[in-house]
């Protein structure tokens, strides 16, 4: 949990917006630190978790957020965080073996047609086993889902129609039903293509998933080219109306990835700067 | 012009907003529907896109049985066999039997938020199909439709709004709160008439045009810029005075034919030789000058 992007979001752990979609982006650079922070910064919330790790490992997440300071393998034993390993799961479809149940949920990796309604309902029931309430098990906040990475699917055969009609469903059912929280990473490479509107592509997810979300987070490498001081900058675009009456409100930010965290400043402000 | 069409479409028509994700046109359709709301007209609105609360945030609620919510948001494909309002239902026969249920005296109008997600599920003539018998039909008096032009090609986009009597394309301002609108009218008389104007979306849901609106016919051509002299500012002098440009004017060029020298040059002076030719037997002696038909 990086406190420098809480207070820029205006959000602690015992205090954020509910409902929000937050759609994380890259482009030609790495944001998957900002999965980090919201995946100890929602655990730290005392939220049910429910995380789709399409491309890394359980054990890489669990050693990163390590040194945030959160327990991933004590918070799945407590039941707060669902963790579907993608890398591994994919194994039992590709590879199928007796004795060994397929996970109903990556069934896309068979026929990337079909799309995704099968992940939704992976979805769907881990999130909605936590209102039960049965005894023993603790109350937990709302339910966030965190996606790591959303555009993989592209480079698995799966249409972007079927991504963005997945993503509608999940915000449909986490952020309005549930009132929960849900956080996408989309990964582009290369330069804006401009509006070609072409059916396929990262381009498409990304303005769909803008359309569709409250928060974007957009992360870059600095035009000037490479700093060793600092990584890139964030530009953070709060979509939905605020109360103030502001249409969207954007804010530049550079940053730099540290060993336990990331530190957050205004253009120009970085301490090798200053 | 917006703050007219906030006034009303007239019967039959079908507007479209066109947005993008860098500036939304959700804020403009709510106030439409907010003036619309005001006028006390019927409204049916096909969410798609956001849930019926966060439409419904800051839309006048006074009368809440004039606005009737079709809730497409949460099963639009019907993967939860939740009984709500699906993607393939958008046929003439479905939305004319939607909007006649709840029946009042006037002829409802009908909001889509959005098209991009039909789009995105029926083919684009099938839609365009349905707008167009829906607009036909008596159905509905009016439709107002948001559509997101970065979504779809360009091709796509265009036919839609070839269908529309008005588009208003949204783009982001120069100040924050502001937004610009192109707008593109198209009157019964087939006359299309261009305006652009910025606006801002107030809490309330009121349009405020900031700047008077310019009616764009045809490109403004700049006016010629002012031929400089290029014999001012010299260190050295390059006019004439008239003497010597008249002098000048006399001046006969080296290698320009004119007419002194052609005569002087077909008609050889006193002196100089003369060809004396007298055809053989075998020369083919025509009387007729070949080069006659020369301009020299």
């Amino acid at each position: 949990m990086f406190t420098e992007l809480n207070s820029i979001l205006n959000s602690t752990p015992d205090s954020f917006t509910k409902g929000e979609f937050i759609f994380v982006s890259d482009r030609q650079s790495d944001a998957s630190f900002l999965i980090h922070h919201f995946l100890s910064f929602y655990l730290r919330a005392r939220c049910k978790v429910c995380f789709l790790g399409l491309v890394q490992s359980f054990s890489h997440y669990c050693a990163i957020s390590q040194r945030l300071g959160v327990s991933l393998a004590q918070a799945k034993e407590k039941g707060q965080l669902i963790f579907l390993e993608g890398l591994k799961e994919s194994l039992s479809i590709l590879i199928p073996q007796e004795g060994h149940t397929e996970n109903q949920a990556m069934d896309f990796l068979r026929d990337p047609t079909v799309g995704l309604r099968s992940l939704y309902k992976f979805v769907q029931s881990s999130l909605n086993s936590s209102s039960s309430g049965e005894d023993g098990t603790e109350e937990w906040g709302p339910s966030v889902l965190l996606v790591d990475d959303i555009s993989v699917l592209l480079s698995l055969g799966v249409s972007a129609r079927a991504v963005l009609d997945f993503s509608h469903y999940c915000k449909a059912t986490v952020c309005s039903q549930l009132q929960g929280n849900m956080v996408m990473l989309v990964r582009c490479d290369g330069e804006d293509e401009g509006d070609d509107g072409d059916d396929e592509g990262s381009e498409l997810l990304l303005r769909g998933l803008t359309h569709q979300c409250s928060l974007t987070l957009h992360v870059q490498g600095l035009p000037t080219g490479y700093c060793r001081d600092i990584h890139g900058q964030v530009e953070v675009c709060w979509r939905r109306r605020q109360g103030d009456g502001q249409h969207t409100q954007k804010k530049l930010f550079q940053y730099k990835v540290h060993d336990k965290g990331a530190s957050f400043f205004a253009r120009g402000t970085s301490s090798a700067v200053l | 012009m917006l703050s007219e069409l906030l006034q009303g479409t007239d019967t039959g028509g079908f507007l479209v907003i066109q947005d993008s994700s860098s500036c939304t046109g959700r804020h403009l359709l709510k106030s439409f529907i907010n003036a619309a709301l005001n006028r006390e007209e019927n409204i049916h609105v096909l969410g798609f896109e956001v849930s019926e609360e966060e439409l419904g945030e800051g839309l006048n609620t006074s009368a809440p049985q004039r606005l009737h919510f079709h809730n497409a948001y949460s099963d639009p494909l019907g993967w939860t066999d939740h009984l709500t309002f699906t993607v393939h239902q958008f046929c003439l026969d479905e939305l004319t039997h939607l909007v006649k249920q709840t029946s009042q005296s006037k002829p409802a109008t009908l909001v889509i938020d959005s098209l991009s997600w039909i789009l995105r599920h029926q083919s684009p003539p099938a839609v365009c199909k349905t707008l167009q018998q829906l607009k036909r039909g008596g159905a509905v008096r009016a439709i107002i439709g948001l559509l997101h032009a970065d979504m779809h090609q360009k091709g796509t986009v265009g036919s839609v709004c070839h269908l529309a009597t008005s588009v208003i394309t949204v783009a982001p301002g120069m100040k924050g709160d502001e937004a610009v609108a192109k707008i593109t009218k198209r009157s019964k008389s087939g006359k299309v008439m261009q305006y652009e104007e910025i606006f801002s979306i107030k809490d309330d849901l009121t349009v405020i045009v900031q700047s008077k609106p310019s009616h764009l016919e045809h490109k403004q051509t700049d006016p010629e810029e002012q031929q400089m002299d290029p014999t001012a500012h010299l260190t050295f002098n390059l006019r004439l005075s008239d003497t010597e440009r008249k002098a000048k004017e006399k001046l006969a060029l080296p290698f320009v034919f004119s007419k002194e020298k052609k005569t002087a040059l077909l008609h050889s002076g006193q002196g100089s030789g003369r060809i004396l030719y007298e055809p053989d037997a075998n020369d083919d002696y025509d009387q007729e000058d070949p080069d006659d038909d020369l301009d020299v």
